[in-house]
């Protein structure tokens, strides 16, 4: 297992590398500096506002510069907010993004579960259909047209919970719901297939056989043998979770940093795309980890260690 | 400044004041003084030497004062300072400063303001606003790295006494001293925390009406809460207002209708369908949307006859009203309306020429045909630049279904990056393209200089002889003579309205949602857009 995880490790590790490397390279293409009046500036200035970002070095010390930079977690300092380092703006605006996503896709996933396990079970009903129908509505619906519904229906006409900004569990609650849709629709349809397969198979009909009772059955042999290849999609689900709450955050005015995404790119603020890129690739090389991970915990016959 | 409508990033500065129209209905809220302020981006920094857009510069007006401070009907009011007086020559600036306090206890004195124009002025301190200290002596030679910023004509003479002395005569310098960046910077402060001064909200000095809270150098919402140390306290009434950054209009009007918040902007169809909202309030912006010609690559556009005709093919009324639809305005020239005053009388209303902005399609295809025939063409092709973004995208369609009302003329739509667009105007790689500026200062000169033979925003290229004269008139003989230059002024505009330079297309307005009970808020049509030290709740 440590063995394992050091080969992962290492693999994120160098994943990260060339992630830096190819954004570092790809941002030097693009046009755009952190000049807003160029015109308007005598060449003293901008050769002083370009050492002061470390533009004035050629650029391959600027990406050896960056790359050690990196390694220490400093990232630059943002074009658009002066004297504000980017990994400043990064960790103070992480954790409204981290909770949201976090309760989006913790909610999606075990309703979805649930709904397609009842599916399942319950095969060829009105209740099959009503859970297919949910599957599929969810799918359609684009987030941000699901969070201005929620925002203008749960917030504005029933005043439950709060129409935007952040502040405590209740600011949450309809943002998770607007992220949740999507994975729980996802999961539920992959869940409904897997355990329909998995009920009409030849163990199923064995235990049924031995007289064991239905709850036993299904929670023992048939959700769990099910649940493998749902793990599988956990990784892209987490990409999902993570373009959806760019807008989601926008339209909750939540402090996160999908809406700093956004932002930094209409503006180009390059050191702020380039540090939320390596962030959010970390995030998810560490989702794709974790699903590893469990994925050996719930198949005994992957053995990670081998 | 050119201006990108996606972001409106810019404007140093600004003015006309009127004061939010409340229509006194009662309302349910309690008479607390406290106002929830809604604003579209959070605030890049404080630092005022660094400020370069003007969400930051509106909170800037409330947390800090300069030597005036810009109040309605287009008034420069004593600000720091509580008089000051003007050399017969309009070069030296005398400006009396009264006793007044930091939010830490130190006087805010003449040194002050020395310390911090001089900070801006020096290249290190790497301000991209520099530039608009250029008519203050040396202050280019400094920018530019070759004479010391202690050689900026400023001077402190005694605590209370600050002295400033100018290239040329320049009557507007009032209204320039209302702005952020020239406002006075806390010695003590700005050294005490070096690179991180005001990159939040406790790591600064406050000598403006309120003190900023709760900033944390990227979050979305903040508070103004009244200074008591401030020289006027006993006239600022509001004691806190709260902000918050709403990045989608539909939640800020959600939140408004909720009665979170108690202004809010609206934009499209939002602003649209809230016409008849007793809140909905239009902002005339001193920013113009306008068609440029380009006459050095295209012949026939030198011909007035057909600048003239498409100029009268564009309905700007429907323009407006069914194809913009926020809250901008049917424009009276190229300087905005509302923008400049001078004895009580609008700068668009008297340069106002009624061919200039007209709709008469009749008319446009006479002299369409008229000015063909001159040319010697049957009929002319052209492309139209616009910006890539939706607004840009609508304009230049309806641009487009315009001037093809002109028999013989073909539009074809070229719709690009703003950035792109804005490098292919100054290098004329273009037909015809919409451009767009907002002023610097509320003064005609910063839209009527654009337009002269050598400016580098006269994208079109356009020329006038007569016009040059006018406007160089009014920055030399006539600079120190208010109304002589005004009516320099005047006369420019309607030569460039004449002759058909540019069309203008609309003049932009900030539509929003403004709650009954706030009152006393004033706005401006430009930066700082709004001033809360005179703001209350009824």
């Amino acid at each position: 297992m440590a063995k394992y995880l050091g080969k992962r490790i290492f693999y994120i590790i160098l994943t990260l590398f060339i992630v830096t490397t190819i954004t570092f390279f790809l941002m030097k293409l693009m046009p755009g500096t952190p000049l807003t009046n160029q015109a308007k500036l005598t060449p003293t200035q901008i050769h002083q506002i370009y050492k002061q970002y470390g533009l004035d070095k050629p650029v391959w010390q600027q990406y050896l510069v960056y790359l050690g930079g990196v390694i220490h977690g400093n990232f630059g300092t943002s074009f658009q907010f002066s004297n504000q380092p980017v990994s400043y703006l990064i960790s103070s605006r992480l954790g409204p993004s981290l909770i949201i996503g976090g309760q989006g896709m913790v909610l999606g996933v075990l309703a979805g579960l649930i709904v397609g396990a009842v599916g399942a079970i319950k095969a060829n009903t009105w209740v099959d259909t009503s859970a297919t129908i949910i599957s599929i509505l969810f799918i359609s619906i684009p987030s941000f047209v699901l969070a201005v519904l929620l925002q203008y229906y749960l917030g504005l006409k029933l005043r439950l919970f709060p129409i935007a900004d952040w502040g405590g569990f209740m600011y949450t609650v309809l943002p998770t719901l607007a992220l949740a849709a999507s994975p729980l629709a996802e999961t539920a349809r992959f869940m409904r297939t897997e355990m329909v397969d998995v009920l009409s198979s030849d163990y199923i009909e064995l235990a049924k056989a031995k007289g064991l009772n239905k709850v036993g059955i299904i929670y023992h042999h048939a959700l769990r043998n099910s649940l493998i290849p749902v793990v599988t999609i956990i990784g892209p689900l987490a990409v999902n979770i993570m373009t959806g709450s760019m807008v989601v955050e926008n339209i909750f005015s939540i402090p996160g940093i999908g809406e700093q995404f956004v932002k930094s790119i209409l503006t180009n603020d390059y050191p702020t795309i380039m540090g939320l890129t390596i962030v959010y690739s970390a995030m998810l090389c560490v989702v794709l980890l974790i699903t590893d991970i469990v994925y050996g915990l719930i198949d005994p016959r992957i053995r990670i260690n081998k | 400044m050119k201006i990108n409508s996606l972001a409106k990033l810019g404007g140093v500065v600004l003015v006309t004041g009127l004061i939010l129209a409340g229509c006194g209905s009662k309302s349910s809220q309690s008479k607390k003084q406290e106002i929830n302020w809604s604003t579209p981006a959070a605030i890049s920094t404080m630092d005022t030497s660094k400020m370069i857009d003007l969400y930051s510069a509106q909170v800037a007006n409330g947390t800090n004062e300069g030597l005036l401070r810009m109040a309605k009907n287009n008034k420069a009011n004593p600000g720091v300072a509580k008089s000051y007086s003007v050399s017969k020559d309009g070069l030296t600036w005398t400006f009396n400063l009264r006793h007044s306090k930091w939010n830490n206890g130190d006087p805010v004195t003449a040194k002050d303001f020395v310390f911090s124009w001089q900070r801006t002025v020096k290249p290190k301190t790497a301000s991209q606003y520099a530039y608009i200290f250029a008519n203050i002596k040396n202050a280019a030679k400094i920018n530019a790295g070759k004479m010391s910023p202690s050689k900026l004509g400023v001077k402190a003479e005694g605590n209370y006494k600050f002295v400033v002395t100018l290239n040329k005569a320049q009557s507007y310098f009032k209204y320039m001293v209302t702005q952020p960046e020239f406002f006075p910077q806390n010695s003590k402060t700005v050294s005490k925390y070096g690179n991180d001064y005001a990159t939040n909200s406790t790591k600064n000095s406050y000598n403006g009406p309120f003190i900023l809270k709760g900033w944390n150098g990227t979050n979305d919402t903040w508070k103004l809460v009244k200074n008591t140390k401030y020289w006027n306290a006993k006239d600022v009434k509001v004691k806190t207002i709260n902000f918050q950054a709403v990045k989608t209009p539909s939640t800020g009007l959600n939140s408004f209708n909720s009665n979170k918040l108690d202004y809010t902007t609206l934009s499209g169809t939002l602003a649209a369908n809230n016409k008849k909202n007793k809140a909905y309030t239009v902002f005339p912006q001193a920013s113009t949307s306008y068609l440029e010609f380009n006459q050095k690559k295209i012949k026939a556009l030198r011909n007035v006859n057909i600048r003239k005709a498409m100029a009268l093919a564009i309905d700007k009324k429907q323009m407006v009203n069914k194809v913009m639809q926020g809250g901008d305005i049917t424009p009276k020239g190229f300087v905005p309306a509302s923008m400049a005053k001078h004895n009580g009388k609008d700068f668009a209303s008297q340069a106002y020429v009624k061919a200039g902005t007209d709709y008469d399609l009749k008319e446009a295809k006479a002299l369409f045909a008229k000015g063909l025939k001159q040319e010697g063409k049957k009929s002319l092709s052209l492309s139209l630049l616009g910006s890539d973004d939706d607004d840009s995208k609508r304009s230049s369609e309806f641009i487009q279904s315009q001037l093809e009302k002109l028999p013989g003329l073909k539009i074809t739509v070229q719709s690009i990056p703003f950035k792109s667009k804005l490098s292919r105007s100054e290098s004329q790689q273009f037909d015809l393209v919409t451009s767009a500026w907002i002023a610097d200062y509320p003064d005609p000169s910063n839209f009527l200089d654009l337009m002269t033979s050598n400016n580098s925003y006269n994208d079109g290229k356009w020329s006038n002889k007569q016009y040059d004269a006018l406007i160089k008139k009014s920055e030399s003989t006539d600079a120190n003579n208010e109304t002589a230059r005004w009516n320099d002024m005047v006369a420019a505009e309607k030569i460039l309205m004449q002759d058909q330079g540019i069309v203008p297309l609309y003049q932009q307005g900030q539509a929003a949602l403004v709650r009954s009970s706030v009152k006393g808020v004033q706005a401006f049509t430009t930066s700082p857009q709004y001033d809360f030290s005179k703001a209350y709740v009824k």
